[in-house]
């Protein structure tokens, strides 16, 4: 256990740098970018070279609480089954090198559980039992135990007293940063396990859906893939091609919870996603009238 | 009808019920209390003004939407100091709150008798942060042993007493 956390604790990562801070990694993207323009096109013709793609993160709005854990992720090509990088994205480290919190991700996943659960187990009372309504034998004088009906709980076949009424909800809302904190800490987690990818978008080639298993065997991704997108609309070719794979999901930004990113093996994200969960994500963890996301449930409220 | 009967036979309730209506105002928050709109002729003429440059008034009164930086100076009357510290100087780490404070908590239990001081958000090697934070405790208590709680998986420290300002200060003093 205190090796698992020793791994993931946000030291030593002496060979980062972060981009934005360094200006001589993009000075030699810039440079390398030269290079792949200006020499021949060793890849397959149907790829067209385009200039790599460099995301560094603005820290000016939301300073990270570790200034030393900057992340980078690879932004990867979705145009063809073999794996090609197409950029770098520096990933906000309060979003992606979180602490992780594994009681705070237990939590969430038992909230998700259960907070929709409504349980249908019933039994009757000793009201609603048939029969039971006259007294079975006088009060006095039969040397037996005195009794008002034969369907009261101590008789057999009598109604239940303490027992499940159906239907019975299990609702209840975690407290809101619990739940901020669960989506920071899956992601973290995701990212620290190799389980986290990004692209560039979710526009493939073709509808076909041996495509995504060719594409998914030969990077090895997981099992499971869950990709996400910033807008619930997707295009078609991923769609059709998605459909009848029980185990690849296509899911908006706004629907990302900590159930969905532990049951798929792969999260894959898409740029726009990814800058908008981390938008999204520091506003909740930086904002100043918090104090309003507690209090009692109301409907129209998060 | 019933109300009706009852206003009849109480009539001097009935007279200072209708002047407890008349005196309360009139609440024009239903649709069916609103007026239908008219021609737009007959409303006065409205110039509409983007960006107005009274606006800044308004905003300069309104909260900041999200926790501010804190300026830099020399020293701060309150005795609050920014965090100086690097995670890869020490085996641990504690991070600043949002609010740029050092998270070190009262607890109180059993209706105030028992006094818990609660070092959170800590990272990194835990079991040295609380053997290094236990000697300083033990220090302010004149050598006496000090119960402590260490929370691995949550990343929280618990001491038996009030040593919330003495570890306050000393992890202020690291930098954290």
């Amino acid at each position: 256990m205190l090796k698992l956390l020793n791994k993931t604790k946000q030291l030593v990562y002496p060979a980062i740098r972060s981009i934005s801070n360094n200006s001589s990694v993009l000075a030699s993207a810039q440079q390398s970018n030269e290079a792949v323009e200006s020499s021949d096109t060793s890849a397959s013709p149907e790829i067209p070279q385009r200039p790599a793609l460099i995301l560094p993160q603005n820290y000016a709005e939301y300073t990270p609480v570790n200034k030393n854990s900057a992340r980078q992720a690879w932004i990867e090509n979705t145009d063809a089954v073999k794996e090609r990088k197409v950029g770098i994205i520096e990933l906000h480290p309060d979003v992606f090198a979180a602490q992780p919190r594994v009681d705070i991700i237990q939590e969430n996943i038992e909230w998700q559980r259960k907070y929709r659960y409504v349980s249908f187990a019933h039994t009757k009372t000793r009201a609603e039992v048939r029969g039971g309504g006259r007294k079975p034998w006088p009060q006095k004088g039969g040397g037996r135990a005195r009794h008002g009906s034969i369907r009261s709980p101590l008789f057999k076949g009598g109604g239940i007293a303490h027992g499940p009424r159906s239907p019975t909800t299990h609702f209840y809302m975690l407290p809101f940063y619990k739940r901020v904190l669960g989506l920071t800490s899956t992601l973290s987690v995701k990212l620290a396990q190799d389980d986290f990818h990004v692209i560039e978008n979710v526009d493939i080639p073709t509808r076909d859906e041996q495509f995504i298993k060719d594409l998914i065997a030969e990077r090895n991704w997981g099992p499971s893939v869950l990709i996400v997108d910033k807008n619930d609309i997707f295009p078609e070719n991923i769609c059709y091609a998605t459909d009848n794979l029980g185990y690849v999901n296509l899911m908006p930004s706004f629907s990302l919870n900590t159930y969905s990113m532990l049951k798929h093996d792969t999260l894959v994200l898409t740029i726009d996603a990814v800058k908008h969960l981390e938008e999204r994500l520091l506003y909740q963890l930086h904002r100043n009238d918090a104090a309003k996301t507690g209090g009692k449930f109301k409907l129209d409220q998060v | 009808m019933a109300a009706t009967t009852k206003l009849t036979l109480w009539p001097k309730l009935s007279q200072q019920l209708i002047r407890l209506i008349n005196t309360q105002p009139a609440l024009h928050s239903n649709f069916r209390s609103s007026k239908v709109v008219e021609p737009l002729d007959q409303y006065p003429e409205v110039e509409i003004v983007h960006n107005a440059p009274e606006w800044k008034y308004v905003e300069r009164l309104l909260p900041p939407r999200i926790v501010p930086q804190p300026k830099p100076k020399e020293s701060y009357p309150s005795g609050w100091q920014p965090q100086t510290a690097n995670a890869s100087e020490r085996s641990y780490y504690i991070a600043r709150t949002k609010n740029h404070m050092v998270p070190v908590y009262l607890h109180t239990r059993f209706r105030g008798q028992r006094r818990l001081t609660v070092v959170r958000r800590v990272q990194g090697d835990i079991w040295a942060l609380e053997r290094d934070l236990r000697a300083v405790v033990e220090s302010a208590r004149n050598g006496k042993l000090c119960a402590s709680r260490v929370n691995e998986l949550s990343g929280q420290i618990y001491f038996h007493g009030d040593y919330v300002d003495v570890l306050r200060d000393h992890l202020k003093s690291q930098g954290f």
